[in-house]
């Protein structure tokens, strides 16, 4: 009898709770799916282009197999087109070159001389393109090597992709040294809320001294170095109307570490826009650029910006 | 014979309100319906004036409760003028949390009055018996019908309409009892409108529609044991807050229990009261009705608590005790979806409650000990572990960079006292140790607006436990005809938890002018008195009294905010024949301490005069009561210092009500 009853209350609180659990109003945010899907995302190196020439295989790989507007990490490997094994080679070098619809040539930092990587056979690179192509422009690689004291040359149109992900935007400007610079970001290519670390490539274009000559590319004309020794002050906002300018506390300004990029720290409140203000400083601390962005939070009007800032978006 | 001695003298305990050990709760497995109902009807849940009243205007009536108005439902209950943070407030020992962030769902809205049959209010570290606390506890009690009264069945139906807000009400409850088989249910649904002050303006945004029904089941299993299951559901929809820039769209609750109870006649133990409990709170605000938001936010919130409490008596010739066991594991989230303002950009979004688990355990034993004839001690601690896990702990770590994900404390609690009963006076004094963990809200809240002193709030949890060092006395004089009492309570507490501006991060919310975060005072003081008088000036004329006053200050001697200023409350009731007249003056004095650093403002001095009068009669088996009344009859324009935003309070109301028991 006891057990009976027991057995009863037992059913009609199981019955309870089940229709108390199931029966949310409103269902809650999927958090990690809300930060999951927005970005596209950069996972793979595969093959970007290859180039068959004098038999040798040129294969370079960037991530997703193709090239985009901003930083691209490239990987070049040369083999032997007939016994498809790795070819010795070496000075290794590497040049994006730009044809505007005038046949102006321009390009855009790169490293011109790879870096033998013999662990993971490859040559290791980047290149920050500064547009995608179109009608406007057409991008082309000039790529050197040698084998066996030859010295081999290459050149190949390649296509650039427009930046899907906001998070690895770039920016180009003068600084107040009349110098030409350029700011991409590396990383992170998925933020999350909270602390996350950011890391951009700064460049400058070492201005010619003197006119072209030679055989083309003459490569005083397309000279391009990582700076050194130089900050980029961060100050992240949410520039969006209806956040007044909000910002973040615990950021850290971006210094070069020992891979030449420039890391820092940036904290998001929340997913949204964001807008990235930078001041850029010299190695003697003159800011060469960059506007300082006032604290006032501002609702209803769209955030003040720095003159130098990226905008991102998770 | 022995054992009705006991259970008599049990019962006379329980019906001193202020009693600060109810050794054996009156029973309701045996037979005793006649000792049972008067002990009922002297907690019954109404005051002084007014017989149909909501739970906080009962509340209210308690010199210990004051109360945070944010409009004209769900006021947040103060203890002691302590928020609830620092008191743990229950239904009959389940442990309920809000699922609001912005305290709009105070545990004390999940009720009804007509589903409570009393509120068990202690003050300080007496009351951690339910858990760890610093100010005290509220235990709200549901109603029980004991097996085998006479009447199987018995009921009450209230209805009335209060003018000022077009509220209109109706209160229904059921009960019917056999030998072997109870069963408690009731109804209750109110509605209202938006309230007008003294100037006669209409408050905006200060409506309310509540429904509340329970179900309580009880079987007797063996003439000593009996099984018992409850539920409540809770539902307000459509609730103004015209104090905040929001209002509620939606909160619903599902508080359900299954207990067992197991009584023992002869040895040391009594009884013995083991419940399971889960509850599942929801909760959704709407700030679309505002126009002047140009911000659209959803800010949805649940809570879901699973837990166990389970209590055992004891006592042996003058010694007794009561020893609980306390466990529950509670999830609290809260999310925050911003839109901005040109709907094709992406919405913004932010947990305010980032998934955060609190679990406790704990052990509570109060003693009591009749050493003599006239003198009794009053000893007890209690033991509890609290562990804290926050799911998405970045947002936490954002302004506490590598802040851990799990945090355990420990919370110890102890306290003493001595009472003197000396012919017809009586003497307390007390003293009491106790730590409390911070709130989910002041551990792990993130960007919680608080439209008090309009600073988003960001939550630490590396803040310190809550030290209280706290003293009590009280002492009364009684006779045939007046009764007066004192009782003073002080207490010194140590990292002492509050919002300080901080000088990092910028504001989240649209109003919100900047960002503060939970630090520790190094210390704070409370300091609360309260004089109580009653006196019968005729057989059928009695007054009551009451006076209190508290101060606070923090470290720096500084006032605290929400602190009630001197106040007072008396009351003449009249009674002939079949007619009853009421009249009562309450209010505050000027507000003098006030806390500028907490947005607070003074607040002039106020009196409110009421008066009521009501006519009981009966028909067939049914007895009735028809009351009228006016509250704020001189339709003061007055808003008190703990009225958010310093909305004014309701101007004058008419109300009318009747009530029908069978
Ligand atoms: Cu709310």
């Amino acid at each position: 009898m006891v057990k009976g009853m027991n057995m009863k209350t037992l059913k009609f609180y199981t019955i309870v709770l089940s229709l108390a659990v199931a029966s949310c109003t409103k269902d809650k945010t999927d958090y990690e799916a809300e930060i999951d899907t927005v970005v596209t995302e950069y996972d793979e190196f595969k093959e970007a282009v290859a180039i068959r020439s004098e038999g040798y295989d040129v294969s370079i790989e960037a991530l997703n197999g193709a090239f985009y507007k901003g930083y691209n990490e490239i990987r070049l490997k040369i083999t032997n087109s007939q016994t498809n094994e790795k070819a010795d080679a070496s000075a290794v070098t590497f040049l994006p070159i730009k044809t505007d619809a005038e046949g102006s040539k321009f390009s855009c930092p790169h490293l011109y001389d790879l870096v033998s990587r013999p662990d993971d056979s490859y040559f290791s690179g980047y290149s920050v393109f500064t547009d995608e192509s179109s009608t406007n422009g057409s991008w082309e690689l000039y790529i050197s090597f040698t084998i066996a004291g030859r010295t081999y040359a290459v050149k190949q149109n390649v296509s650039v992709q427009e930046q899907a992900n906001k998070n690895l935007n770039m920016t180009t400007f003068t600084g107040k040294d009349d110098e030409q610079y350029f700011i991409a970001l590396v990383s992170p290519q998925r933020p999350k809320v909270g602390e996350n670390e950011l890391v951009a490539g700064i460049y400058k274009f070492n201005k010619p001294i003197n006119p072209p000559s030679g055989d083309f590319p003459d490569l005083s004309q397309f000279s391009y170095t990582e700076v050194s020794g130089y900050t980029l002050q961060l100050d992240p906002r949410m520039p969006e109307p209806s956040m007044g300018n909000h910002s973040s506390p615990n950021n850290k300004d971006l210094t070069q570490q020992g891979d030449g990029l420039y890391h820092g720290l940036v904290n998001y409140t929340m997913t949204g826009n964001w807008t990235l203000n930078f001041i850029m400083l010299n190695q003697k601390g003159q800011i060469l650029k960059g506007t300082v962005v006032p604290d006032d939070f501002t609702p209803g009007v769209e955030g003040v910006k720095s003159e130098l800032h990226i905008d991102i978006l998770f | 014979m022995k054992k009705l001695c006991i259970t008599f003298f049990v019962l006379v305990l329980g019906m001193n309100a202020h009693a600060q050990h109810t050794h054996e709760q009156s029973d309701s497995t045996k037979r005793l319906e006649e000792v049972k109902i008067t002990a009922i009807a002297k907690r019954k849940i109404e005051t002084e004036l007014k017989m149909a009243v909501s739970v906080d205007e009962f509340l209210a009536s308690s010199d210990n409760i004051s109360f945070i108005k944010r409009g004209a439902y769900a006021w947040e209950p103060l203890l002691n003028n302590m928020s609830t943070e620092r008191s743990t407030i229950t239904i009959d020992g389940m442990h309920i949390f809000g699922a609001c962030t912005d305290k709009m769902d105070p545990v004390t809205s999940y009720v009804e009055s007509n589903n409570l049959s009393a509120i068990d209010i202690t003050s300080g570290q007496a009351g951690s018996l339910h858990g760890a606390t610093v100010a005290g506890s509220i235990d709200l009690k549901r109603k029980s019908t004991p097996f085998g009264l006479e009447k199987n069945w018995s009921g009450a139906y209230q209805t009335g309409f209060e003018f000022n807000n077009n509220q209109f009400f109706n209160l229904g409850n059921l009960s019917y009892s056999s030998d072997r088989f109870v069963a408690d249910g009731s109804m209750a649904l109110r509605k209202a409108g938006n309230y007008y002050d003294g100037n006669n303006d209409e408050v905006n945004h200060s409506q309310y529609n509540k429904f509340n029904t329970s179900l309580g089941l009880a079987y007797k299993t063996s003439p000593l044991s009996s099984v018992r299951v409850d539920a409540i559901y809770d539902r307000a929809k459509d609730v103004g807050f015209p104090a905040l820039p929001m209002d509620l769209w939606l909160s619903r609750a599902i508080i359900t229990s299954a207990s067992y109870k197991q009584l023992f006649e002869d040895g040391m133990w009594r009884v013995w009261d083991t419940k399971l409990y889960f509850n599942a709170v929801e909760h959704y605000m709407d700030d679309t009705k505002r126009p002047e938001n140009l911000v659209h936010m959803d800010m949805p919130g649940w809570s879901t608590t699973y837990g166990l409490v389970s209590r055992a008596n004891l006592k042996r010739g003058d010694y007794s005790a009561e020893i609980q066991l306390n466990a529950y594991d509670n999830l609290s989230i809260a999310e925050m979806t911003m839109y901005p303002q040109d709907r094709s950009n992406k919405t913004m979004f932010a947990y305010s409650w980032p998934w955060v688990t609190t679990r406790f355990a704990g052990l509570s034993v109060n003693n009591s000990w009749d050493f003599s004839a006239v003198s009794r001690l009053n000893f007890g601690g209690s033991l509890g572990w609290n562990y804290n896990y926050s799911k998405y702990v970045e947002f936490n770590r954002i302004f506490h960079p590598g802040t851990p994900r799990e945090k355990s404390r420990l919370l110890p609690g102890l306290h003493a006292s001595y009472q003197l009963n000396v012919h017809q006076f009586d003497f307390s004094v007390g003293t009491g140790y106790g730590h409390r963990a911070p709130s989910v809200s002041e551990g792990y809240g993130y960007y919680i607006y608080n439209s008090f002193d309009r600073y988003d709030y960001i939550g630490n949890p590396d803040l310190k436990n809550e030290i209280s060092y706290e003293a009590n006395a009280s002492a009364g004089f009684r006779n045939e005809r007046m009764g007066i009492e004192a009782k003073v309570n002080y207490f010194h507490i140590q990292n002492y938890i509050v919002g300080r501006i901080l000088s990092l991060g910028s504001p989240m919310n649209y109003q919100s002018v900047g960002v503060k975060g939970y630090t520790s005072l190094n210390h704070a003081r409370l300091f609360n008195v309260a004089l109580n008088a009653n006196y019968d000036m005729l057989q059928h004329l009695h007054w009551k009294g009451t006076l209190t006053y508290a101060r606070a200050t923090d470290d720096k001697n500084g006032n605290l905010p929400f602190i009630r200023p001197l106040s007072y409350q008396t009351s003449l009731h009249f009674m002939y024949g079949k007619f009853g007249i009421q009249t009562s003056l309450n209010g505050d004095f000027a507000q003098e301490n006030y806390s500028p650093e907490y947005g607070e403002d003074p607040t002039p001095a106020y009196m409110v005069w009421n008066i009521s009068a009501d006519y009981t009669f009966n028909f067939t088996n049914f007895k009735a009561v028809l009351q009228v009344g006016a509250e704020n009859l001189f339709n003061e324009y007055y808003s008190t210092y703990a009225d958010w935003g310093n909305i004014p309070r309701m101007g004058r109301n008419m109300f009318t009500s009747l009530k029908i028991n069978f």
